[in-house]
């Protein structure tokens, strides 16, 4: 168990993903990439990303950066959310959906197609879910 | 009566109050003074919701499962309450209730209390931050008067994990978001919360509810302002539509009317407010000239800001679902329109929906008349009757001898008066509608009546009853009169309600369709949910197809279900059409029936298209109409189809 956006966080999310997920049947086979913007994240209020890739259902990549962009890769979606949403979705106190729909997290993007991947993305959730268990106050 | 004039009263026990408090559905017409009875001193000077009569019948079932335990506001709570009798009065009006009995048992009940049982609850550095923003007395983390929030934006299964703070200006509202987005704790606002209520009990009430964090209870923004000249009004976001509809009267104009106890800002923000009067008066974007509204980042702006993103366009389609608006809105800059005075009620009866739908739509594409509405029969039931069981036997006698099953109820200029009569054979006039209203407890009587019977055997009833000899018969055998309509409300209310009824504008199809007081009803002691949709008006077998969607899937669930009403939209291109599900909110087997129910006709209504379901609808209501309902929408594909079901399995699923 990891502190949220920390390499350990990467590192384990990778391997928990690589191990326990099966491409076919747990991500059903989607080639997509995502950026995740965390906004005001304490106790400094700055920002953070995650860019997570797949292919075939298989993690292509997983990497966390500082700041608002990624500009090594362009990702296909960006969901944006503050810290607090993103806690409340790796707790499991909300859906990716739920926070989608309330609009605490942002999509950017073909708004069709994000929603395609709230049922795959449960697999890439769960898994987090289960490494992360520390959290900024 | 006792010899010093206080009325007498049975007492009531805390366990017949949490009975009472039960049936409560906050419909909150406790909170603005409709009857003119006056309104509740504790709650106008205290603001939470623990404060109202609605609040306090909440506490008491809170209490009484265990949820919450005694604490010192609640002491304040209870002592607030001066047993003036508005609360009973309003509550008698619509649903029947005594809130005041539930008041006294539930002081009764705490001042048995020992003073060990009361918590204090410790202020917290949240509760001080929001403290400096509002002042000490306008922010509370205190278990009772969050639990008070219950079913109006709280779950009732959740933790009482919230803070309640009440801005006064929009300012205020800026700071909070700011501090709410600071401190990383969710929030989200709170108008009148009867739209929470009604979907508490359901599968939504995961999307819309709060699940922890701060409510924003927008009650304290009361400015309101007429501009004659202009025909518009400023309206702070804790106005009622009452409110700014009796103000607007006073200057010979009208807003686009919702439901009385309805937030104009919340309205707007929500769906535009769906309303009779949309065809002529608009809808959505078409009801205000700027907003000023609060965004996630606290930032204050208003549309008019000329330098602004356009916030007037939507994306379209099925997946454009938000169960949670993009900002607050805190003040909106509204439309008035002007009030004739040879504005005139006019009633056509239907037996049937297809010839109501007809006369409906060409009176909309004409732009006849300002307010355009097709009624159910128990929708009139609903809203003549005083009491469940006379709309029970309204409809009964409606429905078996008059075969009166829907009317087209227009309001309109005397010019469209005599269009309307010219297109039909006979119509409802505002004198046997007066009748109606004030002859509506002898529905009892006339159930089995020969009277009855004879007429039921005409060859057409309706137009022997509105049109020829048995008129006379049926006006005197009403015997209407306020004294005895005042009659079937409880004994020490008589008085007063005869006095209510007495007013020209309890009977005043005019002022009742635009000031919507009667609405609420639907809410006596049950819930209602009403799914429904924006239609396309150019394919009737199209439409008719719809309502029969909604009538079967009532039917497969079990449950009270009927047409609402049907309104014409943008000279009637659209007609939007209210379904309602009756369903009693503390069964849980009637809850589940239909949440399901609500789903599935939500999936049949997108597969069959040429509509805007009201899903599509929610928090659409700022931007322009013209975005929202073009493209016509066509029925989804079978792989949107299976989109939908996952979104709803992951969405609203456990």
């Amino acid at each position: 168990m990891v502190k949220f956006l920390s390499e350990e966080w990467i590192e384990i999310g990778k391997n928990y993903m690589l191990e326990k997920l099966d491409p076919e049947k747990d991500l059903r086979s989607i080639t997509t990439s995502l950026l995740g913007v965390v906004e005001h994240i304490p106790p400094d209020d700055i920002t953070m990303n995650f860019y997570l890739e797949l292919e075939d259902g298989k993690l292509k990549d997983f990497i966390v950066n500082t700041g608002n962009t990624f500009e090594e890769k362009e990702a296909i979606y960006e969901v944006r959310g503050n810290y607090g949403t993103y806690k409340s979705v790796l707790k499991g106190e909300m859906s990716l959906g739920i926070a989608v729909l309330k609009n605490r997290l942002k999509v950017k993007g073909s708004k069709l197609q994000a929603l395609k991947l709230i049922k795959p993305l449960d697999g890439v959730i769960v898994a987090l879910t289960e490494i992360t268990d520390e959290f900024e106050d | 009566m006792t010899s010093d004039n206080v009325l007498t009263f049975e007492k009531t026990s805390f366990e017949e109050a949490v009975v009472i408090a039960k049936k409560g559905t906050h419909c909150g017409m406790c909170r603005f003074d409709f009857l003119g009875s006056g309104v509740c001193s504790a709650g106008r000077k205290h603001g939470f919701l623990a404060y109202w009569p609605q609040g306090r019948m909440e506490i008491a079932k809170q209490l009484d499962s265990g949820r919450i335990k005694p604490t010192e506001a609640l002491k304040d709570i209870v002592n607030s309450c001066n047993f003036c009798g508005f609360c009973d009065k309003q509550c008698n009006f619509t649903t029947q209730l005594r809130p005041e009995k539930v008041a006294r048992a539930l002081k009764e009940y705490v001042d048995g209390l020992d003073e060990s049982e009361f918590q204090k609850i410790p202020e917290d550095d949240i509760l001080q931050g929001l403290r400096e923003i509002v002042g000490e007395k306008w922010a509370t983390n205190d278990p009772v008067i969050i639990s008070s929030y219950t079913m109006t934006i709280v779950p009732r299964d959740a933790e009482l994990n919230y803070y309640i703070v009440m801005p006064e200006n929009t300012e205020q509202v800026s700071k909070i978001v700011k501090f709410a987005i600071k401190n990383n704790i969710p929030y989200q606002p709170r108008s009148g919360g009867t739209a929470f209520s009604a979907a508490a009990p359901t599968v939504l009430v995961k999307g819309i509810s709060l699940e922890k964090g701060i409510i924003i209870d927008m009650y304290r923004l009361k400015k309101l302002e007429i501009h004659p000249e202009s025909q518009t009004a400023t309206v702070g976001a804790g106005i009622t539509m009452f409110e700014l509809q009796k103000e607007a009267l006073g200057h010979k104009l009208r807003a686009l009317a919702a439901e009385a106890g309805a937030h104009v800002c919340s309205n707007i923000l929500t769906t535009g407010i769906i309303s009779t009067w949309g065809n002529k008066y608009g809808a959505m974007a078409d009801n205000f000239i700027d907003l000023t509204t609060v965004d996630e980042e606290g930032n204050i702006q208003k549309h008019s800001d000329w330098e602004r993103k356009n916030p007037y366009s939507t994306e379209p389609g099925f997946t454009n679902l938000t169960l949670c608006p993009n900002f607050i809105l805190t003040e909106a800059f509204v439309k008035l329109h002007p009030v004739w005075d040879d504005e005139k009620a006019v009633l056509v009866p239907f037996d049937n929906i297809r010839d109501a739908y007809r006369l409906l739509i060409k009176l909309g594409k004409r732009d006849v008349g300002l307010s355009l509405a097709v009624l159910s029969r128990k929708y009139l039931a609903e809203f003549l009757s005083p009491t469940l069981q006379i709309s029970k036997d309204f409809n009964y006698v409606c429905k078996n001898y008059l075969k009166l099953n829907y009317v087209v109820a227009v309001v309109c200029n005397k010019d469209d008066k005599k269009i309307v009569e010219d297109m039909v054979d006979y119509t409802i006039d505002e004198s046997l509608m007066k009748s109606l209203i004030l002859g509506a407890p002898r529905f009892t009587s006339l159930r089995d009546s020969e009277f009855m019977k004879i007429l039921s055997e005409e060859d057409d009833p309706l137009k022997a009853i509105f049109a020829g000899p048995m008129r006379k018969h049926l006006e005197k055998a009403l015997d209407p009169s306020p004294e005895n309509v005042a009659k079937v409300f409880d004994e020490d209310l008589q008085e007063f309600f005869t006095k209510v009824y007495s007013k020209p504008e309890m009977t005043d199809i005019v002022w009742l369709h635009a000031f919507r007081i009667l609405p609420t009803r639907m809410m006596r002691q049950q819930m209602f949910m009403g799914p429904g949709a924006a239609m396309w008006t150019g394919d009737e077998d199209h439409y008719i197809n719809w309502i029969k969607m909604f009538d079967e899937m009532g039917e497969k669930y079990n449950l009270e279900h009927t047409l609402g009403f049907i309104s014409p939209l943008d000279h009637g291109k659209f007609a939007y059409m209210e379904y309602d599900y009756y369903y009693d909110h503390n069964n849980p087997d009637e809850c589940e029936r239909v949440s399901k129910s609500l789903i599935e006709s939500m999936k049949e209504t997108l597969v069959m298209g040429k509509g805007l379901t009201i899903l599509n609808y929610l928090f659409k209501g700022i931007y322009r109409k013209e975005h929202v309902m073009y493209p016509i929408p066509e029925g989804i594909s079978e792989e949107e189809e299976e989109l939908f079901d996952e979104l709803i399995d992951t969405v609203l699923g456990d």
